[in-house]
């Protein structure tokens, strides 16, 4: 199959490109200014506190404030959420989180909505607050909300896990802490909203939904949904992020309230504060094994800190918990997940979704266990990797896919190889580290998860592609029009992509799961049959001839006497004629009976997989106990590649947020009771500590998949952590069970 | 406080704006003359290089600037870079290697990039990623945009 295709596969460029370099490209913040309010939102300097009293009038006395919002002038329902209604679009009663928006001003200009943010009085009654998920369990622990702290609880029990234990030659055990992430895409939440004559809103916004956000404006604002409009602009990035309705709402608020057009940016502090994060956790791991080195039983606890509202932190802790064992066959597991409210930022949709947390604790109980029992890692994985057939501690079967885990394991061998040659720089030591992953698509039986795209043919005979669902930047556009030119015989160049507007485009889902290229890849194939049957009515109905009589080929019509028409003629007179020429497909996730489970012990299941695997060299200078990554392999089964450049820069990428998990990120409560919120002290990688990456790509083609594809956007996160902590421990014998692995760590047990 | 009046010289042509003296280059820019490739990624707090302009041939954190302080200055920005139409090879180079994710840090990278080739026209991958390390990008892990660097380089080198 691969030999014949022309456009998937190839080294296309993307077209948006163009523009990103020369500073065209429009974000939300560089739309016009002409006639646009700002907003800017007061924010709760407390963790947990009553709200006693909002004075407002002070700050509408500012000059040049128009407009001093609170929750009493939400019209519509006070809250929103896309799993659970619980996060306010202001808060009312109580504050639950430092930086929670209490109330919003509209201004003329950034100076006035400042001085105007500045003179609204807001009157707390600081309360007792809570951080720590494990704490916030306690009876007399402080409440987030009134139902209490734990917002879910998932307890899978597989096999017998005592008995697993008991039969166990050697049990280890150990407790893994992972650290509050954020997104930290470079552009910071945006949107703005501007109120229409005739009773609609239309907003821009940055944001992996915004159909979602369509939904929660509306809520809000007690309007009937086809009165909203919501336009993506250029996206900055996301990463799990953007799932948030946030400011999308408050810009509209705002707009509504004034009748005017509102423009609401996060700086980057308020981005820290007041958007989704990566779940903190605590993972409590018991491992038992026999002599050789065959798993038996695994027992985990873990608590996520959700922080103070819900977001999508059920469907994390759902995740994780299906993650939980790895890429391993274990007959006995017992697992609790606890996902727990806690007075911090709350944590939401992070690539990844809960797998990275799993994975760390797997993958270095995994190495744990090869000291313990003197066996080489990397056989002790190839021993207990799963194959296709096994079953998951989710009753879920594993198809073919797991096929590709002796493949990776074999190139992670060699590659460990070649990389132990190498020879530390003087005064270091290095290791080298491996760690795999396993990381889901899609987003679960039985949740909604469909999408539906167009294809329109344009007078000019190019093809206009309605994408469903945003790019984010990572290239989803191009994969999609690379697809789209395919499946029509097309060049690429002929595709071009419509930026999501909730009036013209079809809902394609929100873009998240590591699921777009497959899902959209699929809807847009079934989109080109109908448009080329579309074309081949409207041809046949024009030439006067029996539909049957024409064919459809690269871009032409061929008549039966095999006279090529181009597709173009027929477009522009439909063009004249006003006969639209256009195609719309739903692709629905499958879930085959084959493989997913008929009694659920978890709600929602996922039944396609990817995996991968990285080999990571670290030197470690012993005396300051820090750690450089020199090079890492990343060995990852994608399926067929659509495009090669944006699989290495999905990988790449990943592979600098895995390192920046292990060594440098977190988002901290300092001593002094403030939050770690700005680049100052949060670090993110540099080009200064990016190691030489090597990405092997496995192309096992999934027969679902449009011309073979698989799923690539999160998983070169997940093996990353681990193997950097793997590599550690090969170098310096210190066990990293908490990152960012702290420099101390590593350098007191070495005497340095 | 007063407005104050600046002329500096933006990608080669004179301009002359009136604007309050507490705001920084960046902003200037981005509000007053409409030059909206240069990015706030940091809250203008001089850790993300999203900001990044040459001043005086010189990559500078625009945040950083107060407008004051570029009076009678010379300033390019990335709508700047193209000469008759035509792109600059750091800009071609950073599309054909696949350096452009969402673009975001991408002017800024660029234009940090452009102030090395300016002064050493064939660096080092190591003078590379430190001329990048003050460009936060959180989507491509850097290599592309290293590459993109060396590609340009080499592109420049041949065309001399
Ligand atoms: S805006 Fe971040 S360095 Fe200037
Ligand atoms: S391309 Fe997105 S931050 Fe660099």
């Amino acid at each position: 199959m691969p030999a014949e295709l022309k456009t998937v596969g190839k080294a296309e460029l993307r077209k948006d490109a163009w523009d990103k370099v020369t500073g065209r490209a429009a974000y939300v913040d560089d739309l016009p200014r002409e006639g646009v309010l700002v907003g800017a939102v007061v924010r709760s300097p407390h963790h947990h506190a009553r709200i006693v009293a909002i004075e407002t009038a002070a700050a509408r006395n500012v000059p040049g404030v128009v407009a001093v919002l609170t929750a009493a002038d939400v019209p519509g329902s006070k809250t929103f959420g896309p799993l659970v209604q619980d996060q306010p679009a202001l808060a009312f009663d109580v504050v639950r989180h430092m930086g929670e928006p209490v109330a919003l001003v509209i201004a003329q200009s950034k100076e006035a909505a400042r001085h105007g943010v500045a003179a609204v009085q807001v009157t707390y009654e600081p309360l007792p607050a809570v951080h720590d998920p494990v704490a916030a369990l306690e009876p007399d622990a402080p409440r987030v909300h009134s139902g209490g702290n734990l917002l879910t609880r998932y307890e899978i029990s597989e096999g017998d896990v005592a008995t697993g234990l008991a039969a166990a030659d050697v049990v280890i055990e150990a407790t893994f802490t992972v650290p509050r992430i954020s997104p930290a895409y470079m552009e910071p939440e945006s949107s703005m909203a501007r109120w229409n004559d005739d009773g609609t809103l239309t907003v821009w916004v940055s944001s992996q939904k915004p159909f979602e956000d369509r939904h929660a404006i509306a809520g809000v604002l007690g309007l009937p949904e086809d009165a909203v409009q919501v336009c993506s602009a250029v996206i900055g990035g996301a990463f799990g992020g953007k799932e948030d309705s946030g400011l999308p709402v408050l810009a509209a608020l705002g707009a509504w309230a004034t009748r005017g057009t509102v423009r609401l940016i996060n700086n980057r502090h308020e981005s820290f504060l007041a958007h989704p994060k990566r779940h903190p956790a605590r993972l409590h791991y018991t491992l038992g094994a026999t002599r050789e080195g065959e798993l038996i039983a695994l027992k985990a606890v873990v608590h996520l800190d959700t922080g103070a509202y819900a977001s999508y932190g059920p469907a994390v802790g759902g995740l994780l918990t299906e993650m939980l064992a790895g890429a391993y066959r274990i007959p006995h597991v017992q697992v609790e997940t606890n996902v727990v409210y806690t007075h911090s930022p709350f944590s939401g949709a992070m690539r990844g979704f809960g797998s990275p947390q799993a994975h760390f604790a797997i993958e270095s109980m995994m190495d744990m266990l090869a000291h313990e029992l003197s066996l080489d890692p990397l056989e002790l994985r190839r021993k207990n990797a799963l194959r296709p057939g096994d079953r998951l501690l989710t009753r879920v079967t594993l198809d073919r896919t797991a096929e590709s885990l002796p493949l990776i394991l074999d190139h992670l061998a060699a590659a460990r190889a070649r990389l132990a040659q190498k020879p530390p720089a003087p005064g270091r030591v290095a290791g080298v580290g491996i760690a795999l992953g396993m990381q889901s698509m899609g987003l679960g039986y039985r949740v909604p998860d469909d999408s539906t795209n167009r294809l329109a043919l344009a007078p000019d005979g190019s093809v206009l592609l309605y994408i469903g669902s945003p790019d984010l930047g990572q290239g989803l556009a191009t994969a999609a029009e690379q697809i789209a030119a395919e499946a029509l015989g097309l060049p690429y160049d002929a595709v071009r992509t419509v930026d999501v507007d909730t009036s013209v485009s079809p809902n394609g889902g929100v873009t998240c799961a590591s699921r777009m290229t497959y899902l959209i890849g699929n809807s847009v194939m079934l989109a080109a049959q109908g448009l080329i049957a579309a074309l081949l009515d409207y041809a046949a109905r024009t030439l006067n001839v029996p539909r049957d009589a024409l064919r459809y080929e690269a871009g032409a019509v061929i008549t039966a006497a095999g006279e090529r028409v181009a597709l173009g003629e027929f477009a522009s007179r439909a063009a004249d004629e006003g006969v639209p020429l256009v195609a719309e497909a739903t692709f629905s996730f499958p879930y085959p009976e084959e493989t997913t489970p008929k009694h659920l012990p978890i709600g929602m299941p996922h039944v396609m997989l990817v995996f991968g695997g990285q080999a990571v060299r670290v030197e470690v200078d012993p005396e300051l106990g820090t750690v450089t990554v020199t090079d890492v392999v990343a060995v990852h089964d994608v399926g067929q590649v659509v495009n090669r450049a944006g699989v290495e820069g999905q990988i790449e990428g990943a592979v600098a947020m895995g390192i920046g998990y292990a060594l440098y990120e977190s988002m901290r409560l300092k001593a002094d009771g403030q939050w770690v919120d700005s680049f100052t002290e949060y670090l993110l990688p540099t080009a200064e500590d990016m190691p030489q990456i090597e990405s092997v790509i496995l192309e096992i083609p999934e027969a679902s998949g449009p011309y073979g594809v698989k799923g690539v956007g999160e998983m070169g996160l997940v093996p990353t952590a681990p193997a950097i902590a793997n590599a550690v421990f090969q170098a310096t014998g210190v066990r990293a069970q908490a990152i960012p692995i702290a420099p101390e760590v590593i350098a007191r047990p070495l005497g340095g | 406080m007063k407005p104050i009046t600046v002329t500096l010289t933006v990608n080669g042509q004179t301009r002359t704006i009136t604007t309050l003296p507490n705001k920084t280059l960046l902003y200037a820019l981005r509000e007053d003359l409409g030059l909206t490739g240069v990015k706030d990624a940091c809250g203008g707090e001089g850790e993300c290089g999203a900001c990044t302009v040459i001043l005086d041939g010189e990559a500078v954190n625009a945040c950083l600037v107060l407008i004051g302080q570029a009076d009678g200055r010379s300033v390019e920005t990335i709508e700047g870079l193209a000469q008759d139409g035509e792109l600059h090879p750091l800009q071609c180079a950073f599309v054909e290697t696949g350096a452009v994710q969402c673009g975001f840090c991408t002017p800024g990278a660029i234009l940090a990039a452009k102030a090395l080739l300016d002064r050493d026209p064939s660096p080092t991958d190591d003078a590379i990623r430190e001329a990048l390390s003050g460009n936060l990008c959180r989507c491509t892990g850097y290599s592309k945009m290293i590459a993109a660097v060396r590609r340009a380089a080499e592109e420049m080198s041949h065309a001399r």
